[in-house]
């Protein structure tokens, strides 16, 4: 039976986060001052519901839920609302210990039955939103007494794969889960006391707080900006204390400028996507070519002022499938892209029969297509870019009504297969590919990194021939990880906690 | 052909007197002038140097590079060719539709002066970014779609104009001696009001083109104008805005050219309504534009 208890998992996790992170951990929490924290964001939240995460409502749900474990940013599991966790021998079961003496914002107890009411409402097909997914593994659950749930699964599942679930869940208080999109129902360290819509969001300190000592600042106030450069200029100003999810270019310009920046071990990558049903990109060839017309070093540098890695592979570094040999051997190499396309036996009109759909309204989008367009055009395939903007753009990228566009991936930190719960990566009902999917190789090196549940070679095998099969089918070609939910704080603040999705962490900010 | 050289010529002398006038067209020349040769000039508007992306102004790059590294003065430049195509295409379709709805709706009068007016005043009622932009979403993101879209704008213009100059002209004898030798309706219109209310028409054209030039702008800076690469001038303003600390001349260069582009016309266009509205005579007692 495989253990993983809090002393495991706990006192490793401290120490590496004590090796390479000790000025961003709350290290210094007992020195910390509370006061009013004043965070400038840069999207309006969608609603409460912890089930519904999307980057608008990542400065929120970490403040007002706890999950049933948490991740260090090295990916290491640590306790949360659960104590222990104990995976069956047989991977198709775990069952969770759960704390004691912790309460909803109601005053509810959390007790096994939220739990519960948590799980059925992820399996909920209509109500589980991004957890149902995820949920696609679970067979079913039970809970012997208040404090114990056991989750069964339908079939022996990977111990990374049942870890990222029980992060994944963040317990609701069951009294308020049908309202839970208005009204928070967490345990989380703050409270909702006021919300203007479109304007601001203030929370005040949980005082029933489980964690001790924590949160340490009493008020919590978000101020929504629509401008990236206003969000700079108030914390320059010092209106605010912290900017949180700005771009990557006002950080880094910010941190010359003295001020602390943060990210977090839970960046996207960024893909350029192939339809692989259409036109010349049928030719595996002509796909193979793209592997090596990323100009990789430049995309990173325009699109994203230099902060973040490139990447031939959709991991970010924490993910256990990350493989950085093939940052060389898929390099920027026009030489090698020319012999692949004539390698294709495509004639010169059809190569250049396509466009480039492009996301108007994203900047760094624009940016990086015509960085594209530029290497295509040097070996002599002129392409235009086909600009749309939002909605517009979101139908096209979600419908498959394109040839190639670039669209960020996320879940790249986590178990190798939940990539495939991106649009491009999915192995069926791929709304770009449709069904049959098109790369069956594909389809089956997920299948076989799902069903690896065995020893550590075993894994490390499925991991290696997805990555393999991936760069060979090219229908996503990964140029670059980007930080999303990067923090940008006065020098005043410490104790920053780094999550492993990148979602904002109050509990343990405070003034030096 | 002689009388009509005569005429321009006339004109123009008189806009050259008028220092702010001479100034705006020695500017527009020089704009004209770099977007026509623009292919002959040793700059490529597309070649991209990432690694000199940013740069400030320098004796290589006068106006510095942009966020790929391409030379901005290059971009300004073919970028007047966007901005002046757009103008002159949006006022030839503009005068082409505009002026015969406005010259038939001043000549009939009755129920089709009436409907075409009203037609007119819903065309007027749209905001002109709002009905482009709707046009664009229909057409595609393309030149030809902003030079159509903006073209379509500038129609009740022209439309106005030329039915109230019908309405002041047909009454007058000269109007009424061509009807009376026998002169059909479009002999009438187009040959003998027409000449005569040519003057406030190449006024509202050049008012027209700095809104188009500046209507592309906004366009482009909205994110729906001409696609990238193609250089434009919104463009450069709308990616500039992004890199104002970095590299403030990104954006401000070609914001500078764009103003001073339209107040060059602007200013040429209040030259003109002065010069004609007087009507004013020279020594010799030759006039512009007045009835013969």
């Amino acid at each position: 039976m495989t253990k993983l208890s809090r002393r495991q998992f706990g006192m490793a996790g401290l120490a590496l986060a004590g090796v390479s992170l000790a000025g961003a951990l709350p290290a210094l929490a007992q020195q910390l001052k509370g006061g009013k924290l004043r965070v400038a964001v840069l999207s309006e939240l969608a609603n409460y519901d912890p089930q519904q995460l999307s980057t608008v409502n990542f400065h929120v749900i970490k403040n007002l839920y706890d999950s049933l474990i948490e991740y260090t940013p090295e990916g290491k599991p640590e306790p949360s609302l659960a104590t222990e966790w104990t995976i069956a021998p047989d991977k198709k079961s775990v069952t969770l210990k759960l704390r004691s003496g912790v309460t909803f914002h109601s005053g509810t107890p959390f007790k096994a039955d939220s739990v519960l009411a948590t799980l059925q409402k992820g399996a909920d097909p209509k109500r589980g939103k991004n957890v149902f997914a995820t949920m696609s593994i679970v067979k079913d659950w039970s809970a012997p007494d208040d404090a114990t749930v056991t989750i069964n699964f339908k079939a022996p599942v990977p111990e990374r794969q049942i870890l990222d679930l029980l992060q994944f869940l963040l317990p609701i208080d069951p009294k308020g889960i049908d309202t839970v999109e208005t009204v928070p129902a967490g345990t989380g360290p703050y409270t909702l006391v006021n919300r203007a819509v479109g304007q601001s969001l203030t929370l005040k300190a949980n005082p029933k707080y489980w964690r001790e000592k924590q949160p340490i600042v009493q008020d919590l106030v978000f101020t929504v900006f629509s401008e990236d450069a206003s969000a700079s200029a108030a914390l320059e100003s010092g209106a605010v204390d912290i900017v949180y999810n700005g771009s990557s270019r006002s950080a880094v310009r910010l941190k010359n400028a003295g001020f602390q920046v943060f990210a977090g071990p839970g960046p996207l990558v960024q893909v350029f996507r192939i339809n692989s049903t259409r036109g010349p990109f049928r030719n595996k060839a002509f796909r193979q070519a793209f592997n090596h017309l990323m100009d990789r070093a430049s995309i990173l540098r325009v699109g994203y002022a230099g902060l973040g890695k490139v990447v031939a592979l959709p991991w970010a570094p924490a993910s256990p499938a990350y493989d950085e040999s093939y940052n060389a051997t898929y390099a920027y190499d026009l030489e090698k892209a020319k012999k692949l396309i004539a390698a294709s036996g495509l004639s010169a009109d059809e190569i250049k029969n396509w466009k480039l759909l492009v996301n108007g309204s994203d900047e760094s989008s624009v940016a990086i297509s015509q960085i594209v367009q530029g290497s295509l055009q040097k070996i002599g395939i002129p392409v235009e870019l086909d600009m749309r903007q939002g909605a517009e753009y979101v139908t096209a990228l979600l419908g498959g009504d394109f040839a190639a566009t670039f669209g960020a991936v996320g879940n790249v930190q986590k178990f190798p297969s939940r990539v495939a719960t991106n649009s491009i990566y999915r192995t069926s009902g791929n709304p770009v590919l449709k069904d049959p999917h098109p790369h069956p190789d594909y389809v089956a090196a997920i299948a076989r990194v799902d069903a690896a549940s065995g020893g550590a070679a075993e894994v490390k095998a499925a991991y290696d021939n997805l990555n393999k099969v991936m760069v060979d089918e090219a229908f996503g070609i990964p140029t670059n990880s980007y930080d999303v939910g990067l923090i940008v704080a006065s020098d005043k603040i410490g104790g920053i906690t780094l999550d492993i999705d990148n979602l904002f962490v109050a509990r343990t900010i405070g003034f030096k | 052909m002689t009388e009509t050289l005569a005429r321009l010529k006339l004109l123009l002398r008189r806009l050259l007197a008028r220092r702010g006038a001479a100034l705006g067209l020695g500017f527009l020349l020089l704009v004209a002038l770099a977007a026509a040769f623009a292919t002959v000039l040793p700059f490529d508007p597309l070649a991209q140097s990432v690694a000199a992306s940013l740069l400030p102004p320098s004796a290589e790059n006068w106006f510095g590079t942009d966020e790929l590294g391409r030379d901005i003065l290059a971009r300004v430049i073919y970028g007047a060719r966007t901005s002046l195509l757009t103008a002159v295409g949006a006022v030839v379709i503009a005068a082409l539709i505009g002026v015969p709805i406005g010259l038939a709706a001043g000549f009939y009068g009755d129920w089709r002066d009436s409907l075409l007016m009203r037609c007119i005043d819903v065309l007027l009622a749209l905001p002109n970014i709002l009905f482009a932009m709707a046009l664009i979403a229909v057409l595609g993101r393309s030149q030809g779609a902003a030079l159509i879209a903006v073209g379509i704008a500038g129609i009740p213009g022209f439309a106005r104009i030329a039915r109230a100059q019908v309405m002041a002209l047909r009454q007058l004898d000269f109007v009424t001696a061509v009807r009376g030798f026998g002169g059909s309706p479009g002999y009438i219109m187009f040959r003998t009001i027409l000449p005569n209310a040519l003057s406030p028409l190449v006024v509202q054209a050049i008012v027209l083109a700095s809104i188009a030039i500046l209507l592309e702008a906004a366009l482009a800076f909205l994110g729906v104008g001409v696609p990238p690469p193609t250089p434009s001038w919104g463009e450069m303003l709308r990616t500039g805005k992004s890199y104002l600390y970095e590299a403030p001349t990104y954006a401000v260069l070609p914001g500078i050219v764009l103003t001073l582009t339209i107040l060059s016309l602007d200013t040429i266009g209040r030259a003109l309504t002065a010069i004609l509205d007087r009507d004013e005579t020279d020594a010799s007692g030759e006039t512009i534009g007045g009835r013969r």
